[in-house]
C-alpha cells in the first residue's frame, strides 16, 4: 500500500501517506471498519517520524475517512455511497495531472502523448 | 515550546585553527533533530559540549531543565548517548556488557535490552571486539535504549553501515520514540535518511550554526528560481538570496531560502522575470546553503 513513498518529494511525507490511505479505502482494499496499523507500526514499517503518521491520521479523520479511538486504535469509517466512486474519480484525475505535468516538462506534446496512450492501451487490453 | 537541549552564545576552542563561537542552538522537546554539517564542521565537538565531555570557553548550556556541565551527574542518567566510534570493552562479551552497563541504571529496561537482542540477532556469548561493524553498532544503539532515557544523543549511528542494519536501527529507533516521546538528536551525513525521520534540521560549518529550522520550513522553502532582467543590485528581498549565477545565457539562476509563493510579486517588481521555480530537496537545499554561506564568508573575509 505504502509502495514509492518519496522522502526527496516536495509533497510532504503525511500527506503522502494520507493520499496511499484514501486510495486503499477508495478502492476497497481498506474495507469499512478495517484497522489501520499503530502509529508504532506503521513509524518503523516506513521509517518516518510517528509524528508523520499521527499527522497523516488527523487530516484522514478531519476529512471523514477514518475514526481514531483512543487507546483502541484508527478504523475506517462507513463511508456514504458514491464517497468512494468519487473519492476514485478524484484520484485518476490527479494522476492524469501529474502524467500532463512530467509530459510538459520533458517537452513531450500534447498528440505523442495520446498516440502513446492510445498505443499502450491497446496492446494491455483485449 | 519546551527545550531538551539549549545553548547560548556557546564558544569553544581548540589551539587557533579551530573554534565554535556564538552557538545558538534549541533542540525542541520530542523533536527528531537532525544534525548537518561537512566533515570537520565542530558537529561531534558540539555534541561532546552539550554531553559535558568538554568544558566551554564560555557561554551556556542547559539540557532537560539543568545546567551543563555543572549538574552533569544528573543530567547523564537521563541520556543515551552513542558516540561515532566503539567505546566498549572489546574483550567482554555482549552479555557481560549487557550486565555491566545495567548496574549503572536504575531506570535499566531489561525486558527491552533482551527484546533487541532477539530483534538484532546478536549472540550473547561473542566477545564485542569479535563482533562485525553492524553488530557493533547494535550493541551500541541497544545499550542507549534500554537505559530509558528522555533524550538520545547519537553521532553517525548508521554511517559506513550496510542498508539492511541501518533500517533495522532506525526502526528500533523510531518504535522507542513513539512508545516513550523522548526527543533525538542524530548527527549523520546520510541526509536522505534525516530527511525522512527529521522534524527538524540545524546546519553547521567551520564551527558555526548556518541554520535550524523546522524541516517543512528548509524543505519547501528552498528553491532554484530561473529569473531573467534582473537588475545587478537587489535591496533587501524578504527571502533569502542563497546564490546567484549566470545560466549560460538563459538568464540567471537563483537558489533562495524561506521562498513564499506570493514572493513572485517582489522579483517581478524589480522589473524581473521569473521562469521557473524547481524543488530542491533537502540533499541539494545543504549543499546550496553550505555554497551561499561560505561566498558570503569569502566576501567578508576580502
Amino acid at each position: 500500500m505504502f509502495h514509492g513513498i518519496d522522502p526527496r518529494s516536495p509533497i510532504p511525507l503525511y500527506v503522502q501517506i494520507a493520499e496511499r490511505i484514501r486510495l486503499a479505502i477508495a478502492t476497497g482494499t481498506l474495507g469499512s471498519a478495517a484497522p489501520l496499523p499503530s502509529v508504532r507500526q506503521l513509524a518503523a514499517e516506513l521509517r518516518v517520524n510517528p509524528a508523520t503518521i499521527i499527522q497523516a491520521y488527523r487530516d484522514l479523520e478531519a476529512q471523514g475517512f477514518v475514526e481514531i479511538r483512543h487507546g483502541a486504535g484508527t478504523f475506517v469509517r462507513e463511508l456514504a455511497p458514491g464517497r468512494r466512486a468519487r473519492e476514485r474519480s478524484q484520484q485518476a484525475a490527479a494522476l492524469v495531472r501529474k502524467l500532463l505535468a512530467d509530459a510538459r516538462r520533458s517537452g513531450v506534446s500534447l498528440a505523442e502523448l495520446h498516440r502513446a496512450l492510445e498505443a499502450e492501451l491497446g496492446v494491455k487490453t483485449p | 515550546m519546551t527545550y531538551a537541549i539549549e545553548t547560548e552564545h556557546l564558544r569553544y576552542r581548540v589551539g587557533k585553527a579551530f573554534e565554535i563561537s556564538a552557538l545558538d542552538l534549541r533542540v525542541p522537546t520530542g523533536s527528531i533533530y537532525g544534525f548537518l554539517g561537512p566533515n570537520g564542521s565542530g558537529k561531534t565537538t558540539t555534541i561532546r559540549l552539550i554531553l559535558g565531555l568538554l568544558q566551554p570557553v564560555s557561554g551556556r548550556i542547559t539540557v532537560l531543565g539543568r545546567p551543563m556541565p555543572a549538574q552533569y551527574a544528573r543530567i547523564l542518567r537521563h541520556i543515551g548517548y552513542v558516540p561515532e566510534q566503539p567505546h566498549l570493552d572489546a574483550t567482554m562479551t555482549v552479555r557481560e556488557l549487557l550486565d555491566f552497563q545495567a548496574a549503572f541504571y536504575a531506570q535499566w529496561d531489561r525486558p527491552r535490552a533482551e527484546e533487541l537482542v532477539q530483534r538484532f540477532e546478536l549472540d550473547p556469548g561473542r566477545l564485542f571486539g569479535r563482533l562485525s561493524k553492524g553488530q557493533k553498532a547494535k550493541v551500541m544503539i541497544l545499550l542507549a535504549l534500554a537505559q530509558r532515557g528522555e533524550l538520545l544523543v547519537l553521532d553517525e549511528p548508521t554511517d559506513g553501515l550496510d542498508p539492511v542494519v541501518r533500517r533495522d536501527i532506525l526502526s528500533a529507533l523510531l518504535t522507542y520514540v513513539s512508545e516513550r516521546g523522548a526527543t533525538i538528536l542524530i548527527s549523520s551525513h546520510l541526509v536522505h535518511e534525516l530527511e525522512r525521520v527529521c522534524d527538524w534540521i540545524a546546519v553547521m560549518d567551520n564551527g558555526r550554526l548556518i541554520t535550524e529550522s523546522p524541516m517543512d520550513k528548509i524543505k519547501h522553502g528552498t528553491k532554484r528560481l530561473v529569473v531573467t532582467g534582473a537588475p545587478a543590485e537587489i535591496g533587501n528581498p524578504p527571502f533569502q538570496l542563497l546564490t546567484r549565477e549566470s545560466a549560460n545565457g538563459a538568464g540567471e539562476y537563483w537558489v533562495v531560502g524561506n521562498w513564499e509563493p506570493d514572493m513572485t510579486t517582489y522579483v517581478e517588481s524589480l522589473g524581473a522575470s521569473i521562469r521557473d521555480v524547481i524543488d530542491l530537496d533537502l540533499e541539494e537545499g545543504f549543499v546550496e546553503l553550505l555554497r551561499g554561506f561560505r561566498a558570503k564568508e569569502r566576501a567578508v573575509r576580502v
